[in-house]
């Protein structure tokens, strides 16, 4: 029997939503399991088969990797390796999970800040004055895909030269340059979408320059500059390679912490890797929330009606 | 007292030139409508006016103060644009009061001039919406609005109807007009449209590849084209034109054509022979009875009530069309004789520039 064409747009659309779900589920396993092991004791890690969720819940990961107690935690706070009776190295390694939320909260604050403001800056001269021609905004673009290991040599040795090396300070002017390009790109197609004669129809009304990206400009791009700003901030707030190479004892951040979660006795310790992850992401969720009205049109790409 | 005077003003983006080389004086007052085909240098020549395109070469005067440099805020213009322009973010209100703002008038003046701006473009009731919710016409209305409340001297509107449909372009060209009435302010109008042009200006100027090619009152511009171009421009249905050539016939000059074959008036009797295009408007076209040889057959019989449209088929793509009394019944395929009045004839040489008697 024909479908009548109502027919045809239900099945098309139940079969849009199935793919949708299956899609959903693949992305969103990961972080499933992430948090699920998080909560697992330490026996339920990689036991076979598998325990998906977990009966016996425990903060205990938590505990160890955030408030720094464990049973082996002696009255006066030092650790002691369950095996050797001695202070734990490895344990000591692990007690500034704190200080690395701080570092990675200032360091990717700070660039992805500074990296919206200039790269918009920047990107409203691109659009509306030409002040950097085609070829350089690619030229630009390209800069960014020189991989990062290539420029630790020379940096890390520059930045030693100027004591930038394990410095706050040498991570946000790293990172904020790393990440301009995009927030120049990405803002840049945002701004394209406000069309000029809105900019020209408040100046002849009588608005200065400023007051016309002030009342006409900014309320069109916000939404396009805060997903610039998140999608930023998480490249900022996961990046790992640099942060490893150019920090030494100072300077931490949370990827790197998350990668001293492996003991030489006991291999990977997975529940509090998980434990540190789910923290890692919390601030993000939370920046995600805050504002969720904004990505929706953000990153739709074309929010401005003409 | 506002005048704006453009002196041998150019501009060029590249290789293209633009405009080239306007002269045109605009007074008081006035409502001018700029119009020509698509291209032709119209909304160049309106944002080197209101300041958004900086002229090549030439000089831009308000009540002969040189202008050139002015910031578009400064040069007392309102302007309405193509696209209307009004800004999403706010609301009907908010959009109105704008320029108010900028100006630092007073809230309650604010509030004031909003209520007798809307009143005036009939709008009051919109004034909560966001624009996004208004229609076309509505959005028209609210850009006039926006402009017309900061009261500027002179204003530019730029093809404000040209996004409308034919029956509310009618209604908001009706408007504009009553606008001009009661404002006493300078009109500077764009428009491809030669009805809008017709029915709205004080004074048509002509363009086409960014050059004027004739200025005057509708009626003279309708009555009395300098060309080709402009007699083909004006007009609905558009004048009949003709191609073909002029010989010279002992004293006289005669038109010979596939289709067409007119003695030329005495008049004309210095014109130098050649190709050129004879013209006649289809109102000017008398039709009668088919009295023996010279007879045509009516191709399709188009009746429109008060007119009807009779169209002949010639060799040209274009068919050549009569205007007779709707009141005279004709069917199609009836053989009928064709005459042209002497003083209704138009003659362009090859080049397209009118043969004057
Ligand atoms: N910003 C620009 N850059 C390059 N060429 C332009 C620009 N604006 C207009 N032109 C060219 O100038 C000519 C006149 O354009 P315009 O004034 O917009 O014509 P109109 O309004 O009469 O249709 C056209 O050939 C157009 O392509
Ligand atoms: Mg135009």
């Amino acid at each position: 029997m024909a479908m009548t064409l109502s027919q045809k747009r239900q099945t098309f659309s139940v079969f849009r939503y199935a793919i949708l779900t299956v899609w959903l589920c693949i992305v969103a396993f990961p972080m499933f399991w992430m948090v699920g092991t998080s909560f697992k004791p330490d026996r339920e890690w990689f036991s076979w088969p598998p325990v998906y969720i977990t009966e016996n819940a425990t903060l205990r990961n938590y505990a160890i990797v955030w408030a720094n107690i464990n049973e082996y935690t002696k009255a006066d706070g030092a650790h002691i390796d369950p095996k050797t009776g001695e202070l734990s190295q490895y344990t000591q390694s692990l007690q500034r999970p704190w200080t690395a939320l701080r570092n990675s909260t200032i360091i990717a604050g700070l660039a992805t800040t500074l990296a919206v403001i200039f790269g918009s800056v920047l990107a409203y001269g691109v659009s509306r004055h030409q002040i950097l021609s085609e070829s350089r905004m690619f030229q630009l673009l390209m800069l960014r895909m020189v991989p990062p290991i290539v420029l630790i040599a020379p940096i890390s040795l520059w930045y030693r030269q100027i004591g930038l090396l394990d410095t706050i300070t040498g991570l946000v002017i790293l990172y904020f340059l790393t990440s301009l390009p995009y927030a120049v790109w990405m803002s840049k197609s945002f701004i394209d979408e406000v069309p000029r004669e809105m900019e020209q129809a408040a100046e002849i009304l009588g608005a200065s320059r400023w007051r016309t990206i002030w009342e006409v400009v900014l309320p069109l791009v916000r939404s396009g500059l805060v997903a610039t700003f998140l999608f930023i901030l998480i490249l900022t707030w996961s990046e790992y390679l640099l942060a490893l190479l150019l920090s030494k004892a100072e300077v931490l951040t949370l990827p790197v912490e998350l990668s001293k979660y492996q003991g030489s006795t006991e291999g990977r310790v997975y529940g509090r890797q998980a434990a540190l992850s789910v923290g890692i992401t919390i601030p993000l969720v939370f920046v995600g929330l805050i504002i969720r009205k904004h990505l929706a049109r953000g990153f739709s790409f074309g929010m401005v009606r003409r | 007292m506002s005048r704006i005077e453009l002196k041998d003003l150019r501009k060029e983006f590249g290789n293209t030139v633009a405009v080239n080389d306007l002269n045109l004086t605009i007074e008081d007052g006035e409502f001018i409508v700029l119009v020509g085909p698509s291209g032709c240098g119209k909304t160049t020549t309106l944002r080197m006016i209101a300041g958004f395109e900086d002229p090549t070469s030439g000089q831009i005067e308000l009540d002969g103060k040189i202008v050139n440099d002015l910031e578009p805020r400064d040069r007392d213009l309102g302007m309405v644009f193509q696209s209307h322009a009004l800004f999403p973010h706010k609301n009907v209100a908010d959009n109105i009061v704008f320029g108010l703002r900028m100006q630092n008038v007073g809230k309650e003046e604010q509030l004031k001039k909003l209520h007798e701006v809307s009143e005036l473009v009939r709008i009051s009731h919109l004034l909560t919406k966001m624009p996004g919710q208004c229609s076309g016409g509505e959005s028209q209305r609210i850009a006039l609005a926006r402009t017309l409340v900061t009261e500027p001297s002179n204003f530019l509107l730029d093809e404000p109807l040209s996004s409308l449909d034919a029956k509310l372009r009618r209604e908001l060209r009706a408007e504009c007009d009553r606008l001009h009435a009661e404002l006493q302010k300078t009109f500077v109008y764009v428009t491809h449209d030669q009805e809008e042009a017709m029915t709205l200006a004080d004074r048509i100027v002509v363009m086409d590849l960014g050059e004027i090619v004739q200025m005057g009152s509708p009626i003279d511009i309708y009555s009395d084209p300098v060309s080709y171009f402009v007699a083909d421009f004006f007009g609905n249905p558009a004048m009949n034109l003709i191609e073909g050539e002029f010989f010279k016939e002992g004293d006289g000059i005669e038109f010979r054509s596939d289709s067409f074959n007119v003695s030329v008036p005495a008049s004309y009797n210095n014109m130098t022979p050649g190709k050129g295009t004879f013209g006649i408007r289809p109102e000017n076209v008398n039709v009668s009875s088919s009295k023996g040889d010279g007879s045509r057959k009516i191709g399709l019989v188009e009746p429109l009530g008060k007119d009807t449209l009779l169209y002949f088929e010639t060799t040209a793509t274009r068919p050549f069309v009569a205007i007779v009394d709707g009141t005279e019944s004709y069917s199609a395929g009836e053989p009928v004789e064709l005459t042209f009045p002497d003083e209704n004839m138009f003659l362009f040489d090859s080049n397209g520039d009118r043969i004057r008697s």
